[in-house]
């Protein structure tokens, strides 16, 4: 055995992995994205990454390309010491990225796609030998069994077409090391099992494959080692055939969430404020069924991709709906998000910086500008009146500093955030849609943010709120939807909701 | 197909029917003549509208380099040194212009807009806003010069769209044109220096420019400060004409060259209609709305069967 065998997986040390990392760590400001990753891959082995959002499979994978560059720890290629600190080098030792945002050109054709950047040229013009790269393209092509023209747009291709180009694109480099982040997020079931063969066919030919997956089913169908992450760390590396699914969905929960609220109380539930029913959309929402009632926070959970934004959205008429009805107060809504908020919905949007606030301008000019016909019905502007207004909710948020004539832009995520809420409170909103309200603020801020949401249901607001953090979900709601693949993969009652609940229906479905 | 094409045919059809002298051989020359130096502004204008730019220089960087040309002529200096001078000035605005897009991420529309700027004030201050002349007879007969049959014009014009073809299908900087508009990040994945790339599309304006001058200053055997302002409209127009998106790499030199032939022909025919500049002005304009409705149209068709 010379292989290092610190992974504990009982893999056949059979060889020296073709890549390996050791004890890399990356740190950012205020957040460890990897902290010591021991990682092998062997040559002829699929390798499944899995871990909830944000547990550094991103970030091993920017590392990988030489996008980042590891704070500590080694990359060794066939054993030999390496640095990766451009795309170059990546290329250089043979790895091949495939992102979900695809690195196709769309007005060139497949053969100038898979040569970008490497295209054959005529010795002596210096002049692009088409003949040569279309050849040799058709030859990459043929190989993987795909009868696409060389000469067809990118901008052509549906997007499993333009997944398997990338393929060809990697192989065409003489990849040994293919990474893939979700490959099938967005290809169908028949076109994700042509891409499963294509990965079979490219792993028997010995090439190393290491591959990030939300769907448990391609863990099992395609893996042959699976390495967990949890908040940048390794939970373990085991051999796909000797995990189970509900062991796996253990070892990615119990992210350390910092002080995690604590509801002070529980209520009752009123009338019935949001129902939807069998609500489909053309942003990939599919048969989706929920409600929600007066002074209840239910979440609605589900691993990044999953629709959840796309729901409310379309609740809140920025999306148009395809089939499927939203009532709000019992009667259909329809119309644009004007009409909407109009009926006291508020959407407190994920890119609170782009699409919630104006940040240039005061505290107070963003707190009341959803609410100006309502405190100056004949449209003159009382600067008296709009000052108390905007200093009572600054009390009743607790904004600090208390300074209504402060620029937006200089308060903290936190405190942005309860502006946004604020400006909807003043409109006298009843229905509050929170999407991942409470991204990028520091932990203080968020419970901060919370306690704000449950005094909302406790006036008697009804609150939707969207999260990724399971912790957040578990603590702070009533009750949840899970959401997988467009579709509620299934509900669960506050005696259900526990992270491993929401992980399963997240990942199997119902 | 871009919509060019037929709205083309038709106005050239409707010309020979009601304006009197379109057909004869001496306007046909003339139309040669007047369609080749927007040709040579047209075709740099498309690589850089197709890398999602955009060169409001152009007019601007054109009179100064002719006004550079015709001062070294006057001078007394030799056709050959009064080029190359030309060419350096056009080459300097080109490469500032495309530096501070390419490295300093500055949007194109405010940069060219501030070089227009700089490049108008400066052909004015050396002629001190007056017509430069006296520059002998070399320029002039290299202008009226035939060869095979084509006017010295015509040709350089036709060598610029040969080289650019040439540029953008033959050469690794034509298809980078594709994929830094179309996707530059893509292009710096693959390892190509893509910000040197996205510098030598607007270099390569520069550069055409400064040869243009030599037909600008020809064509008058003098120069003025602000002969070409404007022209950048006429050859932004041409590029958009003929089909070239301001998004995601899609541009088609054939349908520019429709497109400058298009604005030719509308300009001449309002010419010997007697309608002033202004209002031809006004129909480019009116033009170019009705081929990008008409384009739009078709294209969000596509998209909903894609």
């Amino acid at each position: 055995m010379n292989r290092d065998d610190t992974d504990g997986s009982g893999q056949p040390a059979s060889a020296v992995p073709l890549l390996a990392l050791r004890n890399v760590s990356k740190t950012f400001p205020g957040v460890r994205a990897l902290d010591d990753v021991s990682l092998d891959l062997h040559a002829g082995e699929v390798h499944m990454l899995l871990g909830e959002n944000g547990a550094g499979k991103s970030s091993l994978i920017k590392v990988l390309y030489g996008a980042y560059r590891a704070d500590a720890g080694t990359i060794l290629c066939d054993g030999r010491l390496v640095e990766i600190t451009r795309p170059a080098d990546a290329r250089r030792l043979g790895i091949a990225v495939i992102f979900q945002e695809f690195s196709l050109v769309p007005f060139l054709d497949l053969a100038q796609n898979i040569f970008l950047g490497r295209e054959p040229r005529r010795p002596l013009t210096r002049l692009i030998d088409h003949g040569r790269m279309h050849r040799e393209a058709r030859a990459v092509l043929d190989s993987l069994g795909l009868d696409y023209d060389t000469r067809a747009l990118a901008v052509d291709l549906g997007v499993a077409q333009q997944q398997m180009v990338e393929i060809a694109k990697a192989l065409s480099q003489r990849a040994r090391i293919l990474v893939m982040d979700e490959p099938t997020a967005a290809l169908s079931e028949r076109e994700s099992k042509t891409l499963f063969t294509l990965i079979r066919q490219l792993r028997a030919s010995g090439v190393a494959i290491a591959c990030i997956s939300h769907r448990m089913q391609e863990v099992f169908e395609l893996g042959d080692r699976v390495t967990v992450l949890r908040d940048g760390r390794r939970v373990a590396t085991l051999p796909a055939r000797e995990a189970t699914p509900d062991q796996l969905i253990g070892m990615m929960v119990g992210r350390a969430v910092g002080a995690v609220y604590k509801r002070r109380q529980y209520g009752k539930a009123g009338e019935i404020v949001l129902e939807v029913r069998g609500l489909t959309t053309a942003t990939g929402v599919r048969d989706v069924d929920l409600n929600v009632r007066e002074g209840e926070i239910v979440g609605l959970s589900g691993l990044v991709g999953a629709g959840r934004t796309e729901v409310a959205r379309a609740v809140f008429g920025a999306d148009a709906i395809v089939a499927g009805e939203v009532r709000i107060f019992g009667a259909i809504a329809k119309g644009g998000p004007e009409r909407i908020a109009a009926r006291g919905v508020a959407l407190i949007p994920e890119n609170r910086k782009l699409e919630g606030l104006a940040l240039k301008r005061s505290v107070q000019d963003n707190l009341l500008v959803a609410s100006l016909w309502k405190l100056f019905p004949r449209g003159w502007y009382r600067a008296g009146v709009a000052r108390a207004c905007a200093r009572a909710l600054i009390d009743r948020l607790r904004v600090t500093p208390p300074a209504p004539r402060r620029m937006v832009r200089v308060l903290s995520g936190g405190n942005q955030q309860k502006i946004v809420v604020g400006k909807w409170l003043a409109a006298g909103c009843k229905l509050f849609l929170f999407d991942e309200p409470t991204r990028g603020i520091d932990v203080g801020a968020k419970s901060e943010i919370f306690a704000l949401i449950e005094d909302l249901v406790e006036r008697g607001a009804a609150v939707l709120l969207i999260s990724a953090e399971l912790a957040e979900i578990v603590h702070v709601c009533d009750r949840a939807y899970v959401m997988r693949a467009g579709r509620i993969g299934g509900e669960l009652a506050r005696t259900e909701l526990s992270e491993e609940n929401i992980l399963r229906l997240a990942m199997h479905g119902a | 197909m871009p919509a060019i094409l037929p709205i083309g045919l038709l106005l050239v059809a409707g010309a020979l029917v009601a304006v009197h002298g379109f057909a004869s051989t001496r306007n046909v020359a003339n139309l040669g003549l007047q369609a080749s130096i927007l040709l040579m502004l047209a075709m740099p204008m498309t690589l850089i509208i197709m890398s999602e730019g955009l060169d409001l220089s152009a007019g601007a960087v054109l009179s100064l380099c002719s006004v550079v040309m015709a001062e070294a002529l006057a001078g007394g200096h030799g056709l050959a040194s009064a080029l190359a001078a030309s060419v350096a000035v056009g080459l300097g605005f080109g490469l500032a212009n495309g530096a501070m897009v390419s490295l300093l991420a500055l949007p194109p529309f405010v940069v060219t807009l501030g070089t227009l700027g700089i490049a108008e004030g400066a052909a004015l201050v050396v002629t001190e806003g007056n017509a430069v002349s006296g520059l002998g007879s070399g320029i002039a007969s290299l202008y009226a010069l035939d060869v095979f049959g084509l006017p010295f014009p015509v040709l350089v014009a036709l060598a610029t769209w040969l080289l650019t073809y040439v540029l953008l299908h033959y050469t690794r900087f034509g298809t980078y044109v594709f994929a830094i508009g179309g996707n530059r990040d893509a292009l710096v994945l693959a390892g190509a220096p893509a910000w040197a790339y996205h510098i030598a599309i607007y270099a390569f304006g520069g550069l055409v420019s400064g040869v243009a001058a030599l037909l600008l200053t020809g064509r008058m055997n003098a120069a003025h400060p602000t002969v070409a302002i404007g022209m950048e409209f006429d050859a932004i127009a041409a590029v958009v004409l003929g089909g070239t998106s301001f998004e995601r790499g899609d541009g088609r030199l054939l349908g520019t060259v429709l497109g400058v032939a298009t604005i030719t022909v509308l300009r001449n025919a309002l010419d010997l209609l007697g309608i002033e500049s202004s209002l031809q002005v006004v129909s480019i304009g009116g033009l170019i709305l009705l081929v990008i409705v008409i384009d739009s149209l078709r294209r969000s068709r596509r998209e909903q069967v894609a």
